[in-house]
């Protein structure tokens, strides 16, 4: 530990010239945040800002629907139905749509925005070896610079998810006609919106380490991004269990209107799958006879129950999380242990 | 305590390799405090990785750096440096008053009103955006943020290399003003000698990243002579190879001229001269095979007998 001795008789900060107006030098503003938070969030000053507002403003309407969405759920009743259903749709079916729409690109915003300009910014501008040649070790600037935009985009993300939720899911049979998986909703409630927020973030801020010029990190970002989509829309059907309802054959089987239906079988009485059209055959007499030849006697259907959602979010988002701290320790070991 | 040490900076057998080879080699030789030193060598010749190992900016491959006594691969050094690299960086969409205030935030030892004045005697508002201002103007604030930190050492990569003269000149006083006052060590690296021959009184001279000449200007001159006579045959007479070190020579007709490093008296009958600080410093860099010259005052002595030449 080297403590300057000379720090003592130096004229400090309160010593400077009476004719500087202390807002001038910047001196009283900034209030709550100094040393380094101060220097990240003034760096990224009208993104955190502006992120904020749009969250404020989006939780508040978000909260102030819900309201209504519960006035019309007492009135018309929460199943689809014809009335319900157009009431809804002519009500609030816009609303639902553009917030899922823009809570569904959030997460790529963050990542091409934040993520990818937050390392590459410095190095393309040089300025990292400004920043990284002050009197804080390399150590402390990775954790401040990753901390608090990061922390930022939990906490609005999150504030997000939860509004949007609290709006949703009292009318969760009739938005999205009742599809919550494929709909829009499981994506953008829960902890899926922060945990992919989180990790588009990383992974941007990954690639901009690594690529080190800022408009090639963030086209790299958006092809990422774009790939991943790609790869993980086939994932959350696999996140838990499926469910079964059956019902004798010639008649509807029946789930719940805020279940998802996944697919559709016939089955033997000691429970043998087979797909839906087998025995279709011309002839309802020969359909019949093939079936009595197989044994068929039911119809089944697989589904996701409501109550499954939040269970399948959570494994989702562990799987996201569990990448986005990988990536994480790599980016600190690698602007701590390498140059940049 | 390390602010006792007299070394500003202490290399032994410092070396860098990138994945093209050694951009840095071997480089062992030690910088009193409160020296102006000049780190000069053509282009490539590893100036800027010296300066990024002793600014913690890459870790060195080989051998060790201290700075006042401080192992560089020890954070605290940080307090005691400020470096300015070669393009200036600084943020632009910062006012010059938050460019102050980031020095402010990050440094302990902060001197916020030697900084006001040095941005204050150019006439900068500090309400300015950095991005708006003129080269020499960036370049001024970004001195303002070196000397603020109050740091024993200054490093400026190439300082002068994108200022007009006039700007220049202003840099160069107000360089040599503030370190004189503050006694500050200074190392800074250029490629062209004459740009910094009046600033400096030491000297190290990089060529392939290798040390070829390290000491006090008032010691490297005076241990050279221009010595021109008449050749013998096509080449230099004996007796000049034989007694002294020659680092460069050519023969032109009859006549040659060599550039030695005297080991005696030299022959009367021949024309000896004092050659000036370029003259020796370009004889090195086109000679790569003629011995490296560190003066005792520059020698870092290790255990390890026969180092540096």
């Amino acid at each position: 530990m080297t403590t300057d001795i000379r720090a003592e008789s130096r004229p400090r900060s309160e010593g400077h010239t009476p004719d500087m107006s202390d807002t001038a030098t910047g001196r009283t503003s900034g209030g709550l945040l100094h040393g380094l938070p101060w220097l990240v969030w003034r760096r990224h000053r009208a993104a955190l800002t502006g992120g904020i507002i749009v969250t404020v403003l989006a939780s508040a309407f978000f909260v102030y629907e819900h309201f209504a969405v519960v006035d019309l759920v007492q009135q018309y009743g929460s199943q689809p139905g014809e009335r319900a259903s157009t009431k809804f749709g002519n009500d609030f079916g816009r609303i639902f749509r553009v917030g899922a729409g823009l809570l569904t690109f959030l997460p790529a915003i963050i990542g091409l925005f934040l993520g990818a300009p937050l390392i590459a910014g410095e190095q393309e501008h040089g300025t990292i070896r400004l920043v990284t040649t002050q009197s804080v070790s390399r150590a402390r600037w990775i954790v401040t610079t990753l901390a608090l935009p990061l922390g930022v985009v939990t906490l609005c993300t999150t504030a997000l998810s939860l509004s949007y939720w609290w709006m949703w899911v009292p009318a969760r049979s009739l938005a999205f006609t009742g599809d919550w998986l494929n709909g829009g909703p499981f994506d953008i409630t829960g902890p899926m919106l922060p945990a992919k927020s989180l990790f588009f973030a990383v992974c941007g801020i990954a690639l901009g380490m690594l690529l080190k010029r800022l408009l090639t990190s963030m086209v790299a970002t958006v092809v990422f991004m774009a790939a991943f989509s790609i790869v993980w829309d086939r994932v959350p059907a696999h996140l838990a269990a499926l469910r079964h309802a059956f019902a004798p054959l010639e008649h509807e089987v029946l789930i719940a209107s805020d279940a998802i239906n996944m697919d559709s079988w016939v089955a033997t009485a000691d429970g043998t799958f087979y797909g839906i059209g087998t025995c279709l055959e011309s002839t309802e007499g020969a359909t019949d006879a093939c079936r009595a030849k197989m044994g068929i006697t039911q119809s089944v259907t697989d589904y996701f129950g409501f109550d499954q959602m939040v269970g399948m979010q959570w494994r989702g988002s562990a799987i996201l999380f569990a990448l986005t701290a990988l990536i994480l320790g790599f980016v600190a070991w690698r602007a701590h242990r390498r140059p940049l | 305590m390390s602010d006792q040490s007299p070394w500003a900076i202490e290399a032994d057998g410092l070396g860098k390799k990138y994945r093209r080879g050694w951009a840095l080699q071997d480089c062992s030789f030690r910088l009193p405090a409160g020296r102006i030193c000049a780190l000069v060598g053509p282009n490539g010749a590893g100036k800027s990785t010296f300066l990024s190992t002793a600014t913690r900016l890459v870790q060195p491959s080989a051998g060790s750096l201290r700075l006042f006594g401080v192992p560089v691969s020890d954070p605290a050094v940080l307090q005691r440096i400020a470096f300015l690299a070669q393009d200036k960086p600084l943020y632009p969409r910062f006012t010059v008053a938050e460019t102050l205030r980031m020095g402010r935030e990050l440094n302990p030892g902060w001197d916020q009103a030697l900084a006001e004045r040095i941005v204050k005697s150019g006439n900068i508002p500090f309400t300015a955006k950095v991005g708006t201002l003129s080269g020499g103007q960036r370049t001024r604030v970004a001195f303002a943020l070196a000397f603020g930190k109050r740091p024993d050492l200054l490093m400026l990569d190439e300082p002068m290399a994108d200022l007009d003269p006039l700007a220049r000149h202003e840099m160069a006083g107000l360089l040599m003003a503030e370190a004189a006052e503050h006694g500050t060590t200074v190392l800074m690296s250029s490629h062209m000698l004459s740009e910094m021959e009046d600033m400096c009184d030491f000297l190290l001279v990089l060529s392939e990243g290798r040390l070829r000449m390290g000491g006090a200007t008032d010691e490297l001159v005076p241990a050279h002579s221009l010595v021109t006579g008449v050749a013998a045959g096509n080449g230099l007479p004996d007796e000049l190879s034989r007694h002294h070190t020659v680092v460069e020579s050519r023969v032109t007709g009859r006549q040659f001229t060599a550039l030695v490093r005297p080991g005696g008296p030299l022959s009367d009958s021949w024309d000896v001269q004092v050659p000036g600080l370029e003259e020796v410093l370009l004889a090195y860099l086109r000679s790569p095979q003629a011995p490296t010259l560190i003066t005792d005052e520059a020698r870092f002595d290790t255990p390890v007998a026969g180092r540096a030449a």
